[in-house]
């Protein structure tokens, strides 16, 4: 365990390392695609723990994520309040979200639960569109204030939020909480025969993946300038924050945020192709799921253990 | 073991990310070239004409010896509709692609999510389509941050002003009607448009019985175009863009029996007529020009050239863009070859250009349109046409009209006499 | 005359909404698949049945065929490409197999929206109306088209419910919905018996599709929504559960065709929305669920 803890410190303080330093090397458009991709890793990070751990297959993450986003956004524009005040408000907005989708949520077992979260992205998404006159609607809103205008700037911050939410997350899974949640999520009624108050630490479970979602969704709309539905809540995004996680391998933490770096990266790439690139990226994540479905970094590991 | 074989692996995918990151250094490559962005909508009616008149365009330029024997080179880039994508497309174009000016985006929206960028980035940034009025609002309120964005289509204002010149020719003067009901998606140019229009129309001799603004999502019309029977006007005045094909073709189906007119950004192209499989016989719109409407000498070869070259008459923006894009090789010719953003904004203001819309001039500091397109007789007022058989007849002004206005047998005027 | 108005209007897109509905609770019910690709099938459907009609210029009636083939033709690469690997696969645990085949279906869904976005942009397409011209219905000038559909989607339903009632086929669907291994213990391949099932739900779905186009105009931009609406729909009627459904159609339908007439046109999609949230919290089986 303990060998393996120390494995990955090492691992991850050289990644981190040399990512802060890639400014002084990359353009300044690359280094804003990675920025945004930072952002997508706290997200991906944020439903694995969820999924991975809680067992729930949450398809509607933009929902908390538009919550954070939504509500920062509306707090600048229309309040003109500054961008901290924002980004903490929509994180609680977020958590609230969580806590009134879970609640009802949990009780329900199968296809129910994924549905519920998905019934939940439609209503904020028609919400945002029917009240289109705050919200910008469909195409979008602005807001005044923004992180910074240097991209350097803007990556470290990214880089910053997505070391200390991964410390976190990570921190939390490998921890007796972590643990327990594992154990609820991979048999529930095992654990609630141990006496863990299993519905207890599935709430919680989404109280904490709401917080990062929406914190991070508050950062991403101050990166961009810009909130709109597709951006942070189309239904596209969800999907991709979940091949993001499944791609990195789940229940790893970790790998999500590597998964959604390199969706985000190929996504880059595929640039040239237009519209297409959506599709090439939706065909490759429907083939791993086919073949690879324990992730890259799932296939990784386990193969690694097995040598 | 383990631990070695993860470490090389882990090494050899870095190498290889660096490798691949390579073209995107900070190292990048200057040609001799003028760079212009271009962000349009590739999968919208309106928007797909952008970025293929700029191409042509500067190909006209380049075969003409280019702006001080520099050629233009046109980047562009698709937003999808969306305000997201064209940030990031404008950041790219001006810190990856190094352009010296951006044209771009006919929606409104997405139009003034662009504009503080252009102010944070000092990159000059014309709309060929957008209109509300808020664009140049903005310039005037702040001139100093804002002064790099210009409006190179009439804002919403003066397209309401435009309706309504028209709409007192043809349909209060000629056909006596009186009441009328202003129909408009609920969306950021339609603001300003139906304000305009609340009081243009009233000036003009209609009385406006009904104002309804509808949801951009909306599919089913059939309640809206009932509660406007209901109302019994003589004409129904619109304001949509990203609506079209299905107001037209249920307004066409329920035999709707009130005249449509008014501003359908969609309209104005001919895959409209595809699209509704003719359903928009009898509707007329404003737009910036048609083929064979010769408003000025280059009008008609831009149109018999972009339909030769693919397939479809340009949209409204099509001759917007093409136009924006001499504007700006003119306005770098004026200032000397520099391309500096403020010695751009500077030239850009003397713009007196004569493109294929008219005679394009932009309002200054005085005005509260500032960089708005100057409106008015012998400037560009653009003109009104009326779907006929396939094809658009120019029905105002009337030097310009090449037909008369006729409607489809459901249509029954002055419905208020009912 | 208002009233007259809602009960006609109504009545056609209810009955629009439902023969969608009821092929994805089909589904549902006979192979436990949640279709997110299901906007996908119609909108294929659309557009194809638009692209032979108007722009190969078979006309009308024949590009309507094309149309409705073409979604059966995507129902089948949606089961063949995605479902069954899925479920077949080794490689994925039992419990997660529902959760894969949902994330695959969604996916799917995606690539057939991006894809015919490229193939034919996002503008709506509509296609001509089967029948032309107007009728009065109580005073109330209704296309002849609307009437038409109404019909169609109520033969088909009728059709439906006669198959699944008096033919063997239908009584094995039918049992396979309830219990699969009982089904093969009575003799019948419950291969033959999905083959029939998405059979009848890419009909379903590709005649939805054309006759939407045909009545409102489809784009690809629809793709997300209609899925949307078809599995509130079948959440509020409850899962598996036809009747439920047909039922749960025609209110959503009528509160919305209400809502548009008698509050505003934008709030339309709402109070089927709140509806869809105040089922959730207290009844999640929906009206008449049996899962």
């Amino acid at each position: 365990m303990a060998i393996l803890r120390s494995r990955v410190l090492w691992i991850g303080a050289a990644v981190v390392v040399i990512a802060a330093l890639l400014p002084f090397w990359l353009s300044a458009y690359l280094l804003g695609v990675l920025t945004a991709a930072y952002y997508f890793g706290v997200f991906a990070m944020a439903w694995d723990l969820l999924f991975g751990f809680a067992g729930e297959v949450n398809f509607g993450p933009t929902f908390l994520i538009g919550l954070g986003a939504y509500t920062a956004a509306i707090l600048n524009s229309e309040f003109g309040l500054p961008i901290p005040v924002c980004v903490v408000a929509g994180a609680i907005a977020a958590v609230l979200g969580g806590i009134l989708l879970a609640v009802p949520a949990l009780r329900l077992r199968g296809p129910y639960f994924g549905l519920v979260t998905l019934v939940a992205v439609l209503l904020l998404q028609n919400f945002i569109v029917i009240f289109a006159g705050v919200t910008g609607g469909e195409i979008g809103m602005t807001v005044p204030d923004v992180l910074s205008i240097d991209e350097k700037v803007n990556y470290w911050y990214a880089l910053v939020f997505l070391t200390i939410c991964a410390v976190l997350l990570y921190g939390l899974s490998r921890s007796t909480v972590g643990l327990i949640l594992q154990a609820s999520g991979q048999d529930a009624v095992e654990a609630s025969a141990l006496g863990f108050n299993v519905t207890k630490h599935k709430i919680a479970a989404f109280c904490i993946s709401a917080l990062f979602s929406g914190t991070a969704g508050a950062m991403l709309i101050f990166y961009m300038g810009t909130a709109s539905i597709n951006t942070v809540i189309d239904l596209a995004i969800a999907v991709q924050i979940i091949i993001a996680a499944v791609l990195g391998g789940r229940r790893t933490i970790l790998g999500a945020a590597l998964g959604a770096v390199f969706l985000i990266v190929a996504n880059e790439f595929l640039r040239p192709l237009g519209q297409l690139n959506t599709f090439v990226v939706s065909a490759v994540a429907l083939a791993v799921i086919l073949f690879f479905p324990e992730g890259l970094l799932g296939y990784a590991l386990h193969r690694g253990e097995r040598e | 073991m383990p631990i070695q074989t993860e470490a090389r692996r882990g090494l050899l995918a870095g190498a290889v990310c660096a490798v691949g990151l390579l073209p995107f250094s900070a190292f990048a490559q200057s040609g001799d070239t003028i760079k212009i962005g271009v962000i349009g909508e590739e999968s919208a009616v309106a928007g797909a004409s952008i970025t293929k008149a700029a191409v042509m365009a500067a190909d006209e330029i380049n075969a003409n010896g280019g702006v001080n024997g520099r050629k233009i080179e046109i980047i562009t880039y698709d937003n999808h509709s969306s305000a997201a994508d064209a940030v990031r497309a404008f950041q790219r174009a001006v810190s990856q692609d190094k352009v010296v000016a951006v044209i771009g985006s006919y929606i409104s929206e997405v139009v003034l999510a662009i504009e503080p960028w252009s102010a944070r980035l000092h990159m000059p940034f014309i709309t060929p389509g957008a209109a509300s009025n808020l664009i140049s609002k903005a310039v005037h309120d702040d001139y100093d941050h804002y002064k790099y964005t210009f409006h190179g289509w009439l804002t919403s204002a003066f397209i309401a002003q435009a309706v309504c010149d028209y709409t007192k020719d043809e349909f209060v003067g000629l056909r006596h009607m009186t009441t009328a009901v202003v129909m408009s998606e609920d969306a950021a140019w339609t603001k300003p448009l139906d304000e305009a229009y609340l009081e243009c129309l009233p000036k003009i001799g209609l009385k406006v019985l009904d104002h309804i603004r509808f949801n951009p999502d909306t599919s089913d019309f059939t309640p809206i175009f009932h509660q406007i029977e209901d109302a019994h006007p003589d004409v129904i005045v619109t304001g949509i863009s990203h609506v079209g094909v299905q107001p037209t073709v249920q307004w066409h189906d329920q035999q709707v029996p009130i005249p449509m007119i008014g501003q359908s950004s969609q309209a104005t192209t001919s895959t409209f007529w595809k699209d509704t499989n003719g359903a928009s016989e009898g509707v007329i719109t404003d737009t910036a020009a048609a083929p064979g409407v010769a408003l000025t000498p280059t009008t008609v070869p831009f149109v018999t050239e972009y339909e030769k070259k693919f397939g479809v008459t340009p949209s409204y923006t099509g001759y917007a863009t093409f136009d924006m894009v001499h504007v700006i090789a003119e306005a770098i010719e004026r200032a000397g070859g520099a391309t500096d953003p403020d010695k751009l904004v500077t030239a850009l203001e003397a713009t007196d250009h004569l493109g294929t819309m008219g005679r394009i001039q932009f309002y200054g500091r005085d005005n509260q349109f500032t960089h708005a397109m100057k409106y008015g007789p012998g400037l560009v007022t653009t003109i009104a046409i009326q779907w006929q058989d396939g094809k658009q007849i120019c029905v105002w002004p009337h030097d310009k009209a090449n037909g008369e206005i006729t409607f489809p047998s459901f249509i029954k005027l002055h419905a208020s006499a009912n | 005359m208002r009233a007259v108005q809602i009960l006609v209007d109504g009545f056609a897109i209810s009955s629009l909404y439902g023969l969608a509905a009821v092929g994805f609770t089909l589904i549902f019910g006979v192979s436990g698949v949640l279709n997110l690709a299901h906007g996908g099938i119609m909108v294929v459907a659309a557009l194809v049945g638009w692209a032979a009609a108007a722009e190969f210029g078979f006309g009308t009636y024949a590009g309507t065929g094309l149309g409705i083939l073409a979604g059966l033709a995507t129902a089948y690469a949606t089961y063949l490409i995605v479902v069954r690997p899925i479920q077949r696969s080794r490689a994925i645990r039992p419990e997660e197999t529902e959760i894969f085949v949902l994330t695959g279906t969604l996916l799917w869904g995606i690539m057939i929206q991006v894809g015919m976005a490229y193939l034919f942009s996002d503008n709506p397409v509509t296609i001509r109306p089967l029948v032309a011209g107007v009728v009065n219905i109580l005073g109330v000038r209704t296309p002849a088209n609307e009437i038409l559909i109404a019909v169609i989607a109520w033969s088909l339903i009728g059709l439906l419910w006669l198959l699944v009632n008096r033919t063997r086929t239908g009584k094995a669907l039918l049992g396979a919905s309830m219990n699969p291994r009982g089904v093969t213990l009575l003799g019948y391949e419950l291969t033959r018996i999905y083959f029939v099932a998405w059979t009848i739900y890419g009909l379903l779905a590709g005649i939805a599709g054309v006759l939407l186009a045909s009545f409102l105009g489809v784009s690809t931009a629809n793709t997300g929504q209609l899925t949307a609406s078809a599995f509130s729909i079948v959440v509020l009627g409850g899962l598996g559960s036809v009747s439920g459904s047909l039922i749960a159609a025609y209110v959503v339908g009528y509160l919305e065709t209400m809502t548009a007439y008698l509050v505003a046109p934008t709030l339309r999609p709402i109070p089927s929305l709140i509806l869809l949230v105040l089922v959730i919290y207290v009844r999640p089986q929906g009206l008449l669920g049996r899962r």
